[in-house]
This record gives structure tokens, sequence and C-alpha cells, in this order.
């Protein structure tokens, strides 16, 4: 087994390669993608800390099992992405959401490329921007919320999109649309002035 | 979340329950299968479309007028509904498959089913042209059951004598166009063919030829062709096991009798033979 500085060196392709040889290499991966996807699941879904990290847990495992599928032409974020999407819809009906809502761990960048994008012009405050684009996240439909995340908070391009849920990169452009417009209704909905 | 404690249940998780990645051939065993059904698919869609090309090329088109009232209607009686079913089955089939490859979520809905589609067509004109239309339509028609119905309708439409067409095949040697025909129920029919014969020059008018007609029946089985072509789409029907044990019948009870009947009088002289035939 190689030594952790060693390890992040190396691409995620090899690393795969290596935890077929040596199941203790895949600890690295483990490493590499923990953080990027318990913050992912928790943007995608409202559940509590315990079923974020079970969810976690069960992609591991999946992407385990399924390292010998992994295809090297595709990358292997997309694809670890993939597993996760599809596990947190899996996991979701059977999970309870928290009480307290949906709160979601936005960057400042994000928040300020979403912004942007969507035409609204963010106030001096970040704090609040942060926090209105949060409320505005949780009531919208799943399915615009989930593209918006992957656009602007896990900060995707169109094929990454495209490959983790499946669907073409012209879908992807029209469904991001699509959830931009939405996302404004929203922010009429809850007359909220940002 | 604590870093090693997460890591450490994960690969408890994975010593306690004994798991190992799944093996290489569990994921090129799925690829190949959806390339095999895949290709499977696209060879039997394009066999399809060849039996289907075959038999819109012998639709009767020349007779079109005679035989129908218009166009439009000629097109949507004579459609071989069966095969372009068939065919649209196997299609989607192929466009199942080809969105299951790993890279077909990639591509919209109307790339891959038109990417089908004319792959389909495409592969079904060359399969035609190398006859394995014929060959397919010849096959069914002498042992699949309902081929008359369903498969060839054209056989069908050509067999109604109360509208004055007859199907069958030439069961006599042919004089000055008249000749003796079985039709797919097995019955004997006398032709009078001498203007369609003699005026067009049909030298396909013979013996075994499996023919379709238009005219008129006069009486009885006797019947007078204003048009004769070749029943090709059929003639493997025609010519099959249940014909042949017909057409031996024809020959060894009844026929001789009747076939003598068309010699002596001469086989112009249409009212001596009706007479005869009575």
């Amino acid at each position: 087994m190689m030594d952790a500085i060693e390890a992040e060196k190396m691409s995620d392709t090899d690393l795969v390669m290596l935890s077929l040889e040596n199941q203790a290499n895949f600890l690295y991966l483990v490493d590499r993608y923990k953080g990027k996807l318990l913050s992912y699941i928790r943007r995608l879904t409202n559940i509590s800390d315990d079923d974020a990290e079970d969810i976690l847990q069960e992609v591991f495992i999946k992407v385990y099992l399924n390292l010998n599928g992994f295809d090297p032409d595709l990358k292997f974020s997309s694809w670890i992405y993939r597993i996760t999407h599809n596990q947190v819809i899996s996991s979701h009906r059977k999970l309870k959401a928290r009480p307290e809502g949906y709160a979601v761990n936005i960057e400042d960048k994000a928040a300020l490329s979403l912004a942007a994008d969507i035409d609204i012009e963010a106030g001096a405050d970040l704090q609040i921007l942060k926090q209105k684009i949060s409320q505005i996240l949780a009531g919208l439909d799943q399915k615009y919320r989930d593209i918006l995340v992957l656009k602007f908070l896990e900060e995707k391009n169109y094929q990454e999109i495209s490959d983790i849920i499946r669907k073409p990169a012209g879908t992807v452009a029209s469904m991001i649309n699509k959830a931009k417009k939405e996302f404004k209704k929203e922010m009429a909905k809850q007359k909220i002035i940002i | 979340m604590d870093k090693q404690e997460f890591d450490k249940k994960l690969v408890d998780k994975i010593k306690d329950e004994h798991l190992a990645p799944k093996p290489r051939w569990h994921f090129l065993l799925k690829d190949y299968v959806i390339m095999a059904s895949g290709t499977l698919a696209l060879l039997i869609g394009a066999a399809t479309v060849s039996v289907m090309i075959y038999l819109l090329k012998y639709n009767g088109w020349e007779l079109r007028e005679e035989t129908h009232k218009s166009i439009l209607e000629f097109f949507l009686l004579t459609l071989p509904y069966f095969w372009i079913i068939f065919s649209g089955l196997f299609i989607f089939i192929l466009y199942y498959n080809l969105k299951h490859t790993k890279r077909g979520y990639r591509y919209p809905v109307w790339v891959i089913a038109l990417s089908g589609f004319v792959a389909s067509i495409f592969l079904g004109g060359i399969f035609y042209l190398f006859g394995l239309g014929q060959k397919i339509d010849n096959v069914l028609g002498e042992r699949a059951p309902l081929y008359e119905t369903v498969m060839n309708r054209q056989l069908s439409f050509w067999f109604n004598p109360g509208e004055g067409r007859l199907a069958g095949i030439i069961n006599s040697e042919v004089q000055a166009g008249n000749f003796y025909l079985v039709d797919p129920t097995g019955s004997l029919w006398l032709v009078m063919g001498q203007a369609s014969a003699d005026a067009r020059g049909n030298d396909f008018v013979q013996e075994g030829v499996p023919v379709s007609l238009i005219g008129e029946t006069l009486s009885g089985n006797l019947f007078r062709a204003d048009f004769i072509r070749p029943l090709i789409p059929g003639s493997g029907y025609l010519n099959g096991p249940k014909m042949k044990t017909n057409r031996g019948r024809c020959s060894e009870e009844a026929c001789p009798r009747k076939r003598l009947n068309l010699l002596p009088g001469g086989i112009g002289s249409g009212t001596i033979i009706i007479e005869e035939i009575k």
C-alpha cells in the first residue's frame, strides 16, 4: 500500500486500478470524495446528518462493488456523482425529512455565480444572499433543485451533468434554463427581494 | 462526521460482509448482451424491411386503376401492415438497445430513433437486393400458418372471383391464352385469357406459374381474364405443399377429364367450352 502523499498525486483512474489490486487503496478514493459527496447529498435532500452518512456509506459500497464497471473514458467524479445521485433518489423516500426544513450549504462563489446567472443583483450582504437562495431552492421541485445544485453549487459543466443524470447535454441545457425560470418564479412567489 | 470513524465503519462493513468488486466479465457480459441483442434486432428488423419492400414493389401498382377507386384507397388497402408493425417492433428494440449502451444517454431520443430507423431501412434495402425479401416470403408462404390472411394479404385480395379478381397457379398447357388454373382453395378454373395474352405478349403465362387476374366470372368456374399478371409475392404459398396436394389431386382425378374439354373444341371458341364445362 502506498502512502497518502503518493496517493494525492495520483489520478482517480489510477486509484481505481490500485484499489482493485489492494482493497486498502480504496480508502484514498474515499478520502478524496467523502467531503464533496456528503455536501452534495445534503444539498440534494433535507435528511439528518446520520442519514446522510448512511447514504454516503452505501454510495462507497456501491462504488467498491462496481469498480470493474468504471469506464475510464468517463470522468470518475461524474461516475461517483451519478451513483450518489441515484442513491439519494432511492433512499429519499424511505427516510424522514428534518422538521426544520431544507438548509443548503452554499459557498460564496456559488451564491454569486447563481445570482449573476439568474440576472439578479446581489445586495451587499453575502450571508443574506446565501440564506435567501437556500430558501428559494427549498421551495423548488426536486428536479429543478437537483439541476441547479449540480450546475451552480457543485460547479459541474454540461457534459458532466449529462453524465451524472444520464441525459443528453441539450436536454441538460434546457433543464437548467427551465430551472432558472422556476427559481425566479419561486422568488416572486415567496416575495423574496435580493 | 468523524473521518476515522467513517473509514473504519466502511472497512468493517466490507470485511464483515465479505464484499469484493464484481468481476470484470460481469460488466462486459452486460455490454455484450446489449450489443448482441441490438445487432440481432437490427438484422431481424432489416430482414422484415426487405420483405416489406418486396411486397410493396409487387403490390399491383400497374393495375391500381382497375382494382381500386383511388390511389389513397389503393395505398391504404394494400400496405403490408403486418410487416410494418413487425419491423416497427424490431426498430423499437434496436432503439432500446442503442439507448442502453454505455453512451446511449448522450444522444437525444430522436437521433437514436432516426439512426435505428435509417440503419434498418438501409440494411433492409441491401437485403432486398440480395433477394432475402423474396426468400423469406417464399419460405413463409410454404410453411407459415395464416400466411395468406395475415402476412400477405395480397393473396386474399386477389382471390375474390365475385369482384372480378382471381389468383392461382396455371395448371395446364396454355393454348391461345386459355388455361386451367387452380385457386388457393384447390378449385379448378377455366380461364379465357386470350385477349390479354395475345395482345400483350405475356410470355410468363405458362404452366406452373402463379398468376393473378382481373376480369369477370362468366359462369361457374369459368373466368374471362382481361388482365393477367404474375403473382410474385405469394408464389411460395402457391407452390407450397398444400397447393401441391391440391394440384396433384386435380391432375389425378377430375382435371384430366376437364382438360380434354379444352382440346377438341379449339381453345378460341369460348361458347363451346362453356357448354362442355357445364
